[in-house]
């Protein structure tokens, strides 16, 4: 059986898999969302997301709707490809069928 | 034992990433109000029109101010909600049909050639397109016998007298806006209290 390692570390954080697996599902989500949606603080999901921008997997905009402050993100098509990767070798691990579009 | 551990973190990841994308496709939308809101304006416009002084503008006045109404509201509602394919086609279907009908109804108000008959057919047809398609989106069955309630509506415009096309309207607008609106509230914030996902 292969070794965990062989899953990508940047999305195998638990946090950051929930964003991503939310972002797969929506055209674009902003930070409150995600933050009611995985229960996580402030900093916590500001540095993990920062990570998924990093390795070029989100996209951000920020705008200001009603003078107040937004930050957008958005799933990149490495993002999606990454994340199928995943998926691929959790499959591969797990030896079970499941199916993420 | 490790095996069995690492087996079991391995079916966690996949778990959360599935109620994760299956949160994410929720339609998280609470558009009841709207139902509401446009049913209460289509009785404010008849009553005007029918007992109030310039009744000529009784539509178009009420009409205009339900659609900024709920411009003002749904910007505000949209401001924390992740936009998805599925609310981006539900939305782009009512705002066409609302500017269209818009459009259509002023350009026959200034001819001179609205007839009362002709735009409660126009409007309950588009509104059983709109409600339609909703419902086919959606999945969603109350919907659907919406617009068959509408659709019955435009055709006893067609085919009824005034007395028998107004009933039909007002029939069609209290069922199909109104309970549809509260039913659809209700609905939507059980949804809300039994589908939040914490990672």
């Amino acid at each position: 059986m292969p070794e965990l390692p062989d899953l990508n570390p940047v999305i195998h954080g638990k946090l950051r898999l929930a964003l991503l697996s939310l972002l797969a599902g929506v055209e674009e989500a902003d930070f409150t969302w995600l933050r009611a949606k995985t229960g996580s603080t402030d900093g916590n999901l500001g540095a993990q997301l920062q990570k998924l921008e990093g390795a070029g997997y989100l996209k951000v905009k920020k705008r200001f709707v009603q003078r107040k402050p937004q930050t957008l993100y958005r799933m990149t098509d490495a993002g999606r490809g990454a994340l199928a990767e995943y998926v691929r070798a959790l499959k591969a691990l797990l030896g079970t069928a499941i199916s993420v579009d | 034992m490790a095996h069995d551990i690492e087996n079991r973190e391995l079916r966690e990841r996949l778990d959360l990433m599935e109620s994760m994308i299956a949160e994410g496709r929720k339609m998280t939308g609470n558009w009841g109000w709207a139902f509401i809101l446009w049913g209460v304006a289509y009785y404010l416009a008849f009553a005007w029109s029918f007992l109030g002084s310039n009744a000529a503008i009784a539509w178009p006045i009420t009409m205009a101010a339900a659609g900024v109404t709920t411009g003002i509201l749904s910007s505000r509602m949209s401001r924390a909600r992740p936009r998805t394919g599925v609310v981006r086609a539900i939305s782009s279907i009512w705002l066409v049909m609302g500017v269209l009908l818009f459009v259509l109804m002023m350009s026959l108000a200034f001819s001179g050639r609205l007839d009362n008959h002709i735009s409660l057919s126009v409007v309950g047809t588009m509104l059983a397109v709109a409600n339609g398609a909703s419902s086919l989106i959606l999945k969603w069955k109350m919907q659907f016998a919406c617009a068959l309630a509408w659709l019955a509506a435009a055709e006893i415009a067609c085919f009824g007298s005034d007395a028998q096309q107004l009933i039909a309207f007002l029939t069609a607008t209290f069922f199909c806006q109104i309970a549809f609106g509260i039913y659809a509230m209700i609905s939507e914030s059980r949804h809300r209290l039994h589908g939040e996902v914490h990672a």
